[in-house]
């Protein structure tokens, strides 16, 4: 890399984490009227978050000191002493979802569609498999004419067992799709602006499955309403029941083959986006619409696929929810707006896949941090507050970015002799 | 009354894209000259004024207004000293009428309510003062841009401004309204106050102004009496070597029609055709120069035939195929390259690299991409050829654009658009926004893709390049042909009256106006 494109490189990274830096210190202004001891409660923060059991220091978080029962003291690097489970498991089990929004997000932006549709497109995907996960091996057992599933013979299991949950997965991303889709086709062909019609198809979508989860779906008549839990065939198998269960890191969470998918999928996303002639076509029309057309670029077309794609991964989010985690859909989830979090992840991580990666886990351990800390004396508000801040902060990229330029023009003086001038940058 | 504004080693760096804009200049204006301002793009001259009307602070330097120091942060300390500037674009709210505007900021109001009969007296009068007569009940959005610079014009004066800048006030104008602006600006230098013209036109300098002074690289070279050097002086100080102000391009040998457009009817903005039944042949091996001043339609046929816009009627044809309703990228297979009118956001992706801005005409074809990946070392091999072939200074592979001079974006899209020797060039306004160095080049570059062969069909509002490429001319007006002279038989002043929309009766060349 040359020394100005490191430069670059180096400054993009620093925003993101300036922001993290500045949005921690203004929000402990609400710590203070909180009564409570900033340094300390973030402390405790991102030890529930991030830390191992027994964290209780911005030091254990990466070496770690537990004592053993017989009093004796050994030291660890935090972040794989999982005695007890490690709340890294859980950030991953969190994370998993919000890495497939915010992948679902970045489709469209990088598409100029700056659709935030994922949240109906995920329920609807949720919907999809918690009805098929249970309907679906119902029907094949009915087929096969087994009474007990607990009878069913061994092969039909194994084979129902790789199959269904792929089906289920498939109509997740089908539905999800469908449903991007018809914003897309609305910008495309009558110029609906797409932010406003996918709030709109989320309000919708969050009100059908509402009905439907409430009447035909309704399982029993237990005072929260769910659907029936997916069959065992259905389930995506976490790893502390499966290869892990040995592995005590991995104890309490729920994570499983999902997080494989999400890390895939954003591989994929990422080989797509840059380097298939999809990908560049949608990134040419984002660029200037006027370009892409100018030079022969199926700008609509590329702007549906976007759309299309980015459905299919807010369903397939949905999907891995329902199949991998919850294994039923419980009232609630519908407005639990994961959708709209991936929308955040995507924006505070620039639109870049391994700033996804990192974010959503970084947001996922926050939000687990403050769900523990609010049974101390600090609201669960707290940690909407901070990453608000924080997004604030990354939102002022110009204005860092100004300082971070004022800071370089003292520390370096320009050069003397100029080989070229480039385009005058005041007009 | 100011004497004088000086500014004095004045210096500014822009860090974000490491540009010394300004490098130790230092300028002076006396009470009641025209000083022209020349300079390349990027040359600096934008940001020396800009810094003096209170948009950018200096890093160093001081400006003295009368020999006093001043501190100039804001454009209204600029006013409260008696400076104003006319933007290069104007800055007018289409809606409100030219009092309205005019008295933007300083309505004469009565308890918050405006009295607009007052405003409408007030800026008669302001009006009738300086000769520069003004409807101030017209709404803006309704008069011509002549007019809406002298709104911009009045604007300041109202503001009892001394000094005024004028960022290149003809850019837009017609011959016609070139000359009056000529004729206000020195009725205003006549009444004592001082005029700086920003301007890379130098027959313009010659017209107008007393004195010049030169600029280049962030650096100024020299003040001069305008009586004392010549427009290749002048041109040589800009560029900093020898320029060929003339081309040099030997007689056309047209030959096969490549581009025939027969009646051709293109709507414009809400329905009112722009482009009104527009017949006319280009043939390989000749330039056609579509003279004509901005909004006449130029844009419109342009982009009809390059399949941007939609086409009402008539048909285009390229090399006897029917191309009519085929789409940008089947008319680009077909042979059709285009250098359009706005290389910043039609030309170019300026959010994304070089490799990835040429490819844009040819991403899709085997070679680049295969099964739909695309294959970035062949991108990367073509964006080096381009940038050899082309010499493209400080552009580098896998490298953004966006700080790149104006003369060196024309150059990537000339290079991605003569990439594979294209039958038709459509090059409309190529060389809008550059500097000598740039305008030569591509000049050049035009001419000997028509002695390859190619046929091109250039749009300009520059009389003068019109007139130094084409071997025919068709003038425009008001969304029609007027006319098309074979360019032996053309002078200014026949274009300059078709222009404006007269016609050459009795003379011969009219008798073209139909064939081509």
């Amino acid at each position: 890399m040359t020394p100005k494109g490191l430069r670059l490189g180096l400054e993009n990274a620093a925003i993101p984490i300036i922001a993290v830096i500045l949005g921690l210190l203004i929000s402990s202004i609400f710590v203070f009227i909180a009564q409570s001891d900033p340094v300390q409660t973030y402390q405790r923060l991102f030890c529930e978050g991030f830390g191992p059991r027994g964290c209780e220091t911005f030091g254990d978080l990466i070496i770690f000191q537990p004592q053993a029962d017989d009093g004796t003291t050994q030291t660890v690097f935090a972040p794989t002493y999982g005695v007890g489970g490690h709340p890294l498991s859980l950030v991953l089990e969190r994370g998993t979802i919000l890495i497939l929004a915010a992948l679902s997000a970045t489709v469209a932006f990088q598409a100029g569609m700056f659709s935030i549709g994922m949240d109906g497109q995920l329920v609807l995907g949720s919907i999809t498999v918690a009805f098929l996960g249970y309907w679906l091996p119902q029907q094949v057992y009915t087929l096969a004419g087994v009474i007990d599933p607990e009878t069913a013979p061994a092969g039909l299991l194994t084979v129902m067992h790789l199959v269904i949950p792929l089906v289920c997965i498939a109509a997740a991303m089908a539905v999800g799709a469908f449903y991007s889709w018809i914003a897309g086709y609305l910008k495309v062909k009558l110029n609906v602006n797409e932010l406003i019609s996918t709030i709109i198809l989320n309000a919708i979508a969050v009100q059908v499955v509402g009905y439907l989860l409430r009447n035909p779906l309704r399982s029993d008549f237990n005072t929260t309403a769910r659907t029936f839990r997916i069959d065992d065939t259905a389930w995506l198998v976490p790893f502390n029941r499966g290869i892990f269960q040995d592995v005590e890191w991995f104890s309490g969470s729920r994570t499983g083959v999902g997080i494989i998918i999400a890390l895939g999928a954003a591989v994929l996303v990422g080989f797509y986006l840059w380097r298939t002639t999809g990908g560049y076509e949608q990134r040419m029309t984002r660029g200037s619409r006027l370009f892409a057309r100018f030079g022969g670029v199926p700008s609509e077309r590329a702007a549906l696929r976007a759309m299309l794609i980015s459905g299919a991964l807010s369903g397939l989010a949905g999907a891995i929810q329902i199949l991998g985690v919850e294994r039923r859909f419980v009232d609630g989830f519908q407005s639990s707006a994961f959708g709209f979090d991936g929308v955040l992840v995507a924006i505070l991580a620039r639109e870049s896949i391994p700033g996804i990666m990192l974010f959503a886990c970084f947001y996922a351990g926050l939000d687990q941090g403050v769900i523990n800390l609010q049974f101390g004396n600090l609201p669960r508000q707290l940690g909407g507050i901070i990453i608000a801040f924080i997004i604030l902060f990354n939102s002022m990229e110009d204005y860092i970015r100004r300082i971070i330029s004022r800071i370089q023009s003292r520390l370096r003086p320009p050069r003397a002799q100029l080989a070229e001038v480039p385009g005058e940058p005041s007009t | 009354m100011p004497q004088g504004i000086e500014m004095r080693h004045i210096r500014k760096y822009f860090p974000s894209s490491d540009v010394l804009a300004c490098d130790d200049v230092t300028f002076a204006v006396t009470k009641g000259e025209v000083h022209a301002l020349v300079g390349e793009n990027g040359a600096g001259k934008t940001t020396l004024m800009n810094i003096l009307y209170g948009l950018i602070s200096p890093d160093e330097g001081q400006i003295l207004v009368d020999e006093k120091s001043v501190r100039i942060q804001h454009p209204n300390d600029a006013i409260r000293h008696r400076i104003g500037m006319v933007h290069q674009h104007f800055k007018l709210v289409p809606s409100f009428t030219i009092a309205e505007n005019i008295m933007l900021g300083i309505e004469p109001n009565q308890f918050g309510f405006i009295d607009s009969r007052t405003e409408a007296e007030a800026v008669r009068k302001l009006a009738d003062d300086f000769g520069l007569p003004v409807n101030p009940n017209a709404r803006v959005a309704d008069i011509s841009v002549g007019m809406q610079q002298r709104v911009e014009i009045l604007k300041t004066l109202q503001r009892d401004a001394q000094l005024l800048i004028l960022d290149e006030p003809t850019a837009v104008l017609t011959p016609q309204e070139v000359h009056e602006l000529y004729t206000v600006v020195r009725k205003l230098a006549d009444s004592g106050r001082t005029i700086i013209l920003i301007t890379h036109k130098l027959l313009e300098v010659k017209e107008v102004a007393d004195r010049v002074s030169v600029m280049r690289r962030g650096r100024m070279i020299g003040t001069h009496t305008v009586a004392d050097v010549s427009i290749r002086d002048m041109a040589n100080m800009m560029v900093g070597r020898e320029v060929i102000l003339q081309v040099d391009k030997a007689p056309a040998k047209p030959g096969e029609t490549v581009l025939k457009v027969d009646n051709l009817l293109v709507s414009g903005m809400g329905s009112v055709p722009a482009v009104f039944g527009v017949s006319f042949q280009v043939r390989a091996g000749e330039i056609l120069g579509i003279a004509g001043v901005t909004g006449n339609g130029q844009t419109e046929l342009i982009e009809a035939i390059a399949g941007l816009r939609p086409v009402d009627g008539g048909g285009v044809t390229l090399l006897g195929e029917e191309i009519t309703n085929k789409n940008v990228r089947e008319r680009r297979d077909d042979g059709m390259a285009h250098i359009p009118e706005d290389r910043l956001v039609m030309g170019l992706n300026l959010t994304t690299n070089l490799d990835e801005n040429v490819a844009v005409t040819l991403y899709q074809k085997p070679g680049y991409s295969e099964r739909g990946v695309v294959r970035q070392s062949a991108l990367r091999q073509l964006a080096g050829q381009i940038v050899s072939l082309f010499q493209i200074k400080s552009a580098k592979i896998g490298e953004g654009i966006r700080t790149l001079s104006g003369g060196n974006l024309q150059k990537i899209v000339l290079g991605r658009e003569l990439h594979g020797s294209p039958k038709l060039i459509i090059a409309n306004q190529p060389t809008r926004g550059l500097d000598v160095g740039s305008i030569e080049f591509v000049h050049q570059t035009l001419v000997e893709a028509r002695d390859a062969g190619a046929a091109v069909l250039l749009v300009s509002v520059e009389l003068d390049e019109v007139f130094s490429l084409s071997d025919r001319i068709a003038v425009m007006f008001e969304g029609r042909v007027m006319g098309v002279l074979d360019r032996k038989d053309a002078n200014e002043q026949d274009v300059g009256i078709l222009m404006a929309g007269g016609s050459l009766e009795g003379d011969q060349s009219a008798q073209e106006k139909v064939g081509a």
